[in-house]
């Protein structure tokens, strides 16, 4: 019987040790994972098939992406300091269009993803109201991490911006619009973002 | 092992303390052998645990200088702050990579997007529709496996001699139980997953920075650091002496090498497009993935 205390004692080190990772498994993972596994629902919905399909797939999966992410905040953190050159009607448009680009670029990859498996990790503080949310997909090849960066608005979590192997999608736009607003108006961006829209 | 079966022998309920002992005892274990990729990424989120704090303590500073009401906004649609977004000049600078070549970078950007949509993606794709995925899939591992020299030397010389180890060990077992590579056993049949290295991260481990931007004919983004890594590994490659041991570089070595390329594309294909595809600036938005994805790899 003594043998069998020591265990549980072992066994209750054990739990101490390995349960933190479990216990702060907090909200803003639990969000992000059930928003985001309600779009890989929407993608292998059997019913969605066909053409007529593929439009209400595609309404369905814009609206979970509403839930899912904050295009204002990561529409502030694209721009930058740049935000304040706007105005905000200006601001407002460019939310929509960017938000339109980002739909236009990645809903037909993501329509043709079926099963892929998404494991949620762990999640990382960044500032007080800011937390990066870990993912794994497991794809043929591969893993590739995914890391969702939320941010907290009143009582909700939502992403602001998309981290895959290392790659910020906020940084990557910031740069390229960091370039055409250093010798042109807001007006020439939105307009250069519209043609883009318009083309789709 | 006679404490263990006294154990086992209690029943049923023991099971679960038998596997606890079982799992602490491998995380104390594995805890001090840098044995798996985790073990890495670890580190990774602490350093970087670290700089965020940094940045907080940066923030905390700043917003107490500011006036409140400049601080907070209301408003959604409102001005912002530096801090707000977590945007420092420090930040910035840190992100980008000088590109005193543009005008021939753009050129040759230009020159492999052809190529790519002219030449590598349809003999991708007649590649595709000829082999089968899961002949594709042997041959990637067959590649993979044979460039072990190249991540066994820059694990050494990035000061983790135990992935040096676990990467030889994988390519033992690979190329006996794997059949010549072409199965990754290590993993599949022993779980044992290793660690990707070469030349140009062990060089900006070393404290080298990229330089500046090159996009190269053929081979893409790179810079002199990259591309010195980049020959460096070449050497390191048991590919590179198939035609001639006293030539870098043969029609042989070329040729598995383009093979390898194409075989990698095959898995691939429409990802390009849709980077393409969402950029608004594509020469920076493919700049940035280079600069951003590269740093990741040598701060891991």
């Amino acid at each position: 019987m003594k043998i069998l205390y020591t265990g549980l004692i072992l066994a209750l080190l054990t739990v101490i040790i390995v349960i933190p990772d479990c216990v702060y498994a907090g909200v803003p993972l639990d969000t992000v994972k059930s928003n985001a596994n309600d779009v890989i629902d929407i993608l292998r919905d059997p019913k969605l098939k066909g053409d007529s399909g593929k439009k209400i797939k595609e309404q369905k999966i814009e609206a979970a992406a509403d839930k899912l992410f904050d295009f204002v905040e990561l529409s502030k953190r694209t721009l930058g300091i740049n935000w304040n050159k706007f105005t905000p009607d200006q601001r407002k448009e460019f939310v929509g269009l960017f938000r339109n680009i980002l739909r236009d670029a990645y809903i037909d990859k993501l329509t043709s993803y079926t099963d892929e498996k998404v494991s949620f990790v762990r999640e990382v503080p960044l500032s007080e109201n800011t937390v990066e949310v870990q993912s794994i997909a497991e794809i043929k090849r591969g893993n590739i991490p995914i890391n969702y960066r939320v941010i907290k608005k009143g009582n909700e979590w939502k992403v602001y911006d998309v981290v895959v192997e290392g790659v910020s999608l906020v940084n990557n736009y910031r740069n390229q619009f960091r370039e055409i607003l250093g010798n042109n108006p807001p007006e020439k961006l939105l307009e250069t973002l519209r043609n883009k829209v318009a083309k789709k | 092992m006679m404490r263990l079966n006294s154990v086992v022998n209690n029943g049923k309920q023991c099971e679960s303390v038998l596997t606890a002992c079982v799992s602490l005892f491998l995380l104390f274990y594995l805890g001090s052998m840098p044995l798996f990729a985790e073990s890495d990424i670890k580190d990774g989120t602490n350093e970087s645990e670290a700089a965020h704090s940094l940045i907080q303590n940066q923030e905390t500073t700043n917003a107490s200088v500011l006036p409140a009401a400049d601080y907070k906004m209301s408003d959604e649609y409102g001005d912002i702050s530096e801090e707000e977004i977590g945007e420092t000049k420090i930040d910035i600078e840190e992100k980008l990579i000088a590109d005193p070549l543009e005008p021939f970078n753009r050129a040759m950007y230009h020159f492999n997007d052809k190529l790519y949509y002219w030449v590598w993606k349809p003999a991708a794709q007649g590649y595709k529709f000829v082999v089968p995925e899961e002949v594709r899939g042997l041959f990637s591992n067959f590649y993979y496996n044979i460039k072990a020299p190249v991540r066994i030397v820059n694990n050494l010389l990035q000061g983790k001699p135990g992935y040096a180890a676990v990467e030889l060990l994988r390519f033992l077992i690979n190329s006996t139980m794997g059949v010549a590579g072409l199965r990754d056993c290590a993993k599949d049949c022993f779980d044992i997953t290793g660690r990707d290295a070469d030349f140009g991260q062990t060089l900006g481990k070393y404290g080298i920075g990229f330089g500046f931007y090159v996009v190269a004919p053929f081979l893409g983004p790179t810079s002199p650091r990259d591309g010195i890594g980049w020959l460096v590994d070449w050497t390191l490659r048991p590919t590179t002496y198939v035609g001639d041991p006293d030539e870098w570089f043969t029609p042989q070595s070329v040729g598995l090498y383009v093979h390898e390329k194409i075989n990698q594309t095959s898995f691939y294909i429409g990802d390009y497009e849709i980077l393409q595809d969402a950029a608004i600036d594509p020469y920076i938005a493919m700049r940035d993935v280079y600069v951003q994805y590269r740093r990741k790899l040598i701060e891991r």
